[in-house]
């Protein structure tokens, strides 16, 4: 039991600053997720917290005691790989008891813990065979048993379910649910799925190039993204983008260019004042864009037509075309009869949506979802 | 699945030269080609054993008259020299294979998993040592060893040999580390040991199918080795294939001593090959 705690951590290698400033705070029994496209930092931050990789700036601290200079050995952690990285030449008791031998635990102790382990798992009928006769998901139960026999202070997952295929992968990730239920340690988990992220995490750090983009639970995140990157990087389908110029007409801001012109109600139009004459991005979830007219005020009313449907059984996705910009709607009832070519109004509460700068990452300028917008934002160029 | 499924097409399956063939005579074929590669490979010893059983008049006659004898086996062990060179060829080839892999494996092992200049350099160094064909380093060796007064010694023999292995080997080695999945070191870290533990524990136990495998190529190198036998011994410490060679004398060529020394310097070859075969195949499929 332990807090876990990254004070400007960094890592260099040579030229390429691979983690920029990670501060981050796990507290006691808290499960966090690291997320992110692949070469964005995450398994080398959890690296660093493993001791498997050097620190070259910053301080990491677990359980009150600063870790830069210990060996993994004295760090008191317990890591799940993404391959298993169980010992081959082993039995799976062997496996599980190699951590505890290697302390010096005596064997009727190390006999019981394995007990405990083994039916927390359900994989005592595999002890006497080699990892080589295990299935993948029974592998990755058996180093997910090393962890749990070591009782460690914090466990450490890299990408422990991406080597699964689809089905299991979905079992695995609500075992590893009931797991924490059960076995309540800080735990640091690092994948680039975001579902596992929004499912699993109490909270989720979404990196990017060595940046720690935004910190927050999962639905903060999903409903105040902090940047264009976090918008599009949670959810599935994907966050719409739209390239729109705020422009003055009438006394008010508009952003033109989206069919018709959005007239903005105070409180946006305040927040967007000083992007007058430049372009913005509106972020739109595909659940938010509803077919037909809505009915709150504040909603935005726009004409286009059907691209295509997605009819998913229990829900549709449309592509609709308004103007010449094209974007994804979900959740339409799938008994709806679209087709191609169809013209549509669809409405879009003002409520739901985000605009932010322009650019990849361009930070969020107005966003009227629940939360507050935490924004610990620098860009690198 | 099936790529027909969708169009209900089949592709036309693309025809080799065997599946055009009877399955009676994909067989036949089979068969003969077994025996073609066979004619090439074992002809030769089938009559160096042939050859180290006939008398000395009939050994250009081998394939007329029916005399055959154990006497040359006899006569060639009463030699000493023959004798000793056996033993001699024996303690080379296992002192040098175990030296040389204590080496290899630690060396292969940083030239898999380590980067930085130390590791850099030692891969440059092997390298280029490698690229030098084997017969130029000899003649320096010759002089090195008579400098250092271990010429025609076991020392003067082993050391080259072993030099000759780890470059050759640390190669092999590194790829059998490649093969072994470098977390499993990391897990072991964790776990608590210390870098040379989880290389001693986990790593090395993962590769001991390469590193038998290894040892008996290194084994039978040193073996059949003639070159450095030949220059860098006299006398003192005669080796099997050296000795071998000197049933060339200015009278003539002892064929059928010769191939009976040379029949029973393939004894260990065989032993190896029939029961080590299964490691050296697992070992170099790693």
């Amino acid at each position: 039991m332990a807090e876990v705690k990254l004070t400007q951590v960094n890592k260099r290698y040579g030229n390429i600053h691979a983690v920029h400033d990670v501060d981050l705070t796990v507290a006691d029994e808290e499960f966090v997720v690291l997320v992110g496209p692949s070469g964005c930092g995450k398994s080398t931050t959890l690296r660093m917290v493993a001791g498997l990789e050097e620190i070259s700036g910053g301080t990491i601290d677990i359980g009150g005691r600063v870790v830069n200079d210990l060996p993994p050995r004295d760090r008191d952690i317990a890591m799940v790989f993404q391959n298993y990285a169980l010992y081959q030449h082993m039995t799976v008791y062997d496996n599980l008891a190699f951590g505890l031998r290697n302390r010096k635990v005596p064997e009727a102790d190390i006999r019981k813990e394995i007990d405990r382990a083994a039916s927390i798992l359900g994989i005592q009928p595999l002890m006497a065979r080699k990892p080589k006769q295990l299935s993948g998901g029974q592998q990755q139960r058996v180093a997910l048993g090393r962890c749990i026999v070591r009782n460690p202070a914090v466990f450490l997952f890299d990408e422990p379910l991406s080597n699964l295929d689809a089905k299991l992968r979905a079992q695995m990730r609500i075992e590893l649910k009931e797991l924490r239920t059960r076995v309540a340690t800080t735990s640091i988990y690092v994948t680039h799925d975001q579902v596992e992220a929004m499912t699993l995490g109490d909270r989720i750090v979404v990196m990017k190039d060595g940046l720690v983009q935004q910190i927050g639970t999962p639905l903060e995140l999903y409903r105040t993204p902090a940047n264009r990157f976090v918008g599009s990087f949670l959810g599935s389908p994907a966050m719409n983008f739209v390239d729109v110029t705020v422009v003055q007409k009438n006394g008010g801001l508009v952003l033109s260019d989206f069919g018709a012109d959005i007239v903005l109600p105070d409180a946006m139009a305040a927040a967007l004042a000083g992007h007058v004459g430049k372009n913005v991005v509106i972020g739109l979830r595909p659940e938010h864009i509803l077919m037909g007219e809505g009915s709150s005020e504040g909603t935005i009313r726009l004409d286009g037509s059907i691209v295509l449907t997605e009819q998913l059984g229990a829900q549709q996705l449309v592509e609709l075309r308004v103007g010449e910009r094209t974007v994804m709607a979900a959740g339409v009832d799938p008994d709806l009869r679209l087709q191609g070519g169809d013209a549509g109004r669809f409405s879009i509460a003002l409520d739901r949506v985000h605009v932010f700068a322009a650019g990849d990452s361009g930070p969020v300028l107005w966003s009227a979802g629940k939360g507050q917008v935490t924004a610990p934002l620098r860009h690198v160029s | 699945m099936s790529v027909a499924t969708d169009t209900g097409y089949t592709p036309p399956k693309r025809g080799s030269f065997l599946d055009a063939l009877a399955p009676g005579g994909k067989r036949a074929f089979f068969l003969l080609s077994v025996l073609g590669v066979l004619l090439i490979f074992a002809f030769p010893v089938f009559w160096l054993v042939l050859t180290s059983m006939r008398p000395a008049w009939g050994v250009y006659y081998v394939h007329r008259g029916l005399e055959f004898t154990l006497g040359n086996y006899l006569e060639v062990l009463e030699q000493e020299v023959v004798v000793h060179a056996f033993f001699n060829s024996f303690v080379i080839a296992t002192l040098s294979t175990f030296f040389s892999l204590t080496v290899t494996v630690t060396s292969g092992y940083m030239l898999s998993r380590f980067t930085g200049k130390l590791a850099n350099a030692w891969f440059g160094t092997i390298y280029i040592f490698r690229t030098i064909p084997y017969i130029t380093w000899v003649l320096p060796l010759y002089f090195v060893t008579q400098w250092w007064g271990i010429f025609d010694t076991y020392l003067g023999l082993l050391l080259p040999h072993i030099a000759v292995h780890i470059c050759f080997f640390s190669w092999l080695m590194k790829g059998f580390f490649d093969g072994i999945d470098p977390s499993m070191e990391s897990a072991a870290l964790i776990d608590g040991c210390t870098r040379w533990g989880a290389f001693l524990r986990v790593a090395l136990p993962s590769a001991l199918p390469g590193i038998a495998a290894l040892s008996i190529l290194c084994w039978l190198w040193t073996w059949n080795e003639f070159l450095f036998a030949l220059i860098l011994t006299s006398h003192n410490t005669p080796m099997i294939t050296v000795v071998m060679a000197q049933f060339v004398s200015e009278l003539g060529t002892e064929w059928n001593l010769m191939s009976a020394t040379a029949v029973m310097a393939m004894v260990p070859a065989l032993i190896v090959a029939i029961f080590g075969q299964k490691y050296v195949v697992r070992g170099l499929k790693v």
